[in-house]
């Protein structure tokens, strides 16, 4: 946490409660945030969430396994094959399906390049919270379409795309798939060069972020935090790594860490984990063998035995879990989200006393929330 | 991935290969029950000890669960409500879930939040989803939904999904509930 900023007054003064949000764009959707500050200095937070509160989990009890995957797209609109991924791996991991080698590695690369995906959108977005409105925000969003057009391409929708079914996909990618990922991976490149070129590397956002918003690992583990916000402070806690689902045992890549802990380095954790998703994307095309994308037998109507379980999976924002009750039957009998976000946010409060009220909008930049993803 | 062997293994055997003979050891004094589980060793703690053994687990050197990973409620209707756990050890790599189960009629249990503050959102959240009371709890108000909700509890198995909706004048209605 930043040294405490202190004033010595010759009169007496009184905190002001200022009130930040709902409606405000640096809080990447419906947030509100009441700082009570000295001056220019914030002494206290106080989060309100719950905007977009839809009772997801309720509804999620109502729809069978097929349904519920609509529905996480709806969670986590930057991430979508991630929140789908641990959606059908609960529901495989309780019904004991078994999953065909090329659905996985399809599963593999979708989700990384969703990864790129969604952290062209944070550096866009922060580039913008930080000052540096234009450039780097219609850079990394050019970036980002490239990759949401292959999406689009692939599963028939821009955003939602509801592809990844309980046991392997909802149908076999196009024949040109691995040009496609190909002419994607070059541009996106490209693009990540841009990024380090436009702000990693920029001394005016790096007198921006540098030493802002520092938190240290052990307060970090103990808010729960997960993702780029826990690596940039030293934690190399990837689930990738650490609990290896589908194939990522089998590449190569290095987990991201930061060393101080602070909004440049949580920029720079995600800028360099977008390098190792490449690695993996381009290794994963190599490993790419045709066959086929669901089990042989799937039941009509997919049932689970009861049992329970917690499916986490690295998400780009961190662990994005799902746990799952069924007691039989085709619908999840109890379904709790366990966002990244919910838990990140969380820590602003420690992260944001003591700064100076402009650092706040970039500290809450750093953290990459998706409000529908805190609120469910 | 969890793969099941083609002669399933007795209850005793997976826990016996599993983390809960160092769980049982650190819980020493604390009544607690192993379950084992799709992935996850559950342990059984009752409700008057669990912060207790929460604690336990936490700070044995061993075990050394620094992270809360995840804490929600299940409504099991006439059985009461259980709170769980999703405890996971970033030193040791480990994972442990930690269920409680609260009687219908005394849906109490102390706050987790003295020993991780990660609790503190999560118990906000079950408190007003479900009607559990956190014990201690340093600021329980509603987290998610408006702060003058407080005796309704949408998550709770007899809270229906929508209420009936009158759109406009009378007999034009349509009702949320799957048939």
């Amino acid at each position: 946490m930043t040294a405490p900023f202190t004033h010595e007054h010759e009169f007496e003064t009184q905190d002001l409660m200022i009130n930040m949000g709902p409606q405000h764009p640096s809080t990447h959707g419906v947030f509100r945030m009441v700082l009570q500050i000295d001056g220019e200095v914030v002494r206290d937070v106080i989060p309100y969430i719950g905007y977009m509160h839809r009772g997801g989990e309720k509804l999620a009890e109502t729809m069978d396994f097929r349904q519920g995957i609509g529905w996480m797209d709806r969670t986590e609109y930057l991430a979508q094959h991630n929140a789908e991924l641990s959606y059908v791996m609960a529901v495989e991991a309780l019904a004991e399906l078994e999953v065909p080698e090329r659905a996985q590695w399809i599963r593999m690369i979708l989700c990384e390049l969703n990864r790129l995906s969604s952290h062209f959108m944070f550096t866009g977005a922060f580039g913008t919270d930080a000052g540096v409105f234009g450039t780097a925000f219609v850079y990394s969003f050019r970036e980002r379409e490239v990759i949401l057009d292959l999406f689009e391409e692939i599963s028939g929708d821009r955003l939602m795309y509801a592809y990844f079914r309980p046991g392997g996909l909802a149908w076999d990618v196009p024949a040109n798939f691995e040009r496609r990922v190909a002419e994607v991976l070059k541009s996106t490149k490209q693009g990540i060069k841009d990024m380090d070129g436009l702000l990693t590397e920029n001394e005016i956002f790096r007198a921006r972020t540098v030493d802002v918003g520092t938190i240290s690992a052990a307060d970090a583990i103990d808010w729960g935090c997960t993702g780029p916000v826990l690596r940039a402070s030293g934690v190399p806690l990837d689930l990738r790594r650490t609990e290896p689902y589908l194939y990522y045992d089998q590449v190569d890549f290095d987990v991201v860490t930061g060393t101080n802990g602070d909004v440049y380095d949580r920029f720079v954790v995600r800028v360099e984990e977008m390098r190792q998703s490449v690695r993996i994307i381009e290794q994963c095309m190599e490993r790419l063998r045709p066959g086929p994308f669901l089990p042989d037998r799937l039941p009509r109507m997919l049932r689970t035995p009861p049992g329970e379980i917690y499916l986490r999976t690295e998400a780009p924002r961190g662990e994005y879990g799902i746990y799952m009750v069924s007691r039989g039957g085709n619908r999840p009998y109890r379904l709790k989200i366990r966002s990244s976000c919910f838990a990140n946010l969380q820590a602003l409060r420690d992260m944001t006393i003591g700064s100076y009220v402009a650092d706040a909008v970039v500290i809450l930049g750093s953290l990459d929330i998706v409000l529908c993803e805190v609120d469910r | 991935m969890t793969q099941d062997d083609a002669a399933a293994p007795s209850a005793e055997a997976l826990l016996a290969a599993s983390i809960w003979p160092q769980v049982d050891r650190a819980l020493a004094g604390v009544s607690a029950r192993p379950e084992p589980s799709v992935r996850d060793v559950i342990v059984h703690i009752p409700p008057d000890q669990i912060v207790r053994g929460l604690r336990a687990l936490k700070q044995d050197r061993e075990l050394a669960f620094d992270y809360l990973r995840c804490l929600t409620c299940v409504d099991n209707e006439d059985d009461g409500i259980d709170v769980v756990y999703h405890l996971y050890s970033i030193a040791g790599r480990h994972n442990l879930t930690v269920k409680t189960q609260l009687p219908p009629d005394d849906l109490t249990v102390d706050t987790a939040t003295s020993v991780w503050r990660a609790a503190d959102w999560y118990e906000r959240e079950a408190q007003e989803m479900f009607g559990v009371r956190f014990r201690g709890h340093p600021d329980p108000r509603n987290l998610l939904m408006p702060e003058d909700i407080t005796d309704s509890f949408p998550l709770r198995k007899d809270h229906p999904l929508a209420e009936i909706e009158v759109l406009q004048g009378e007999g034009v209605a349509y009702s949320e509930e799957p048939a």
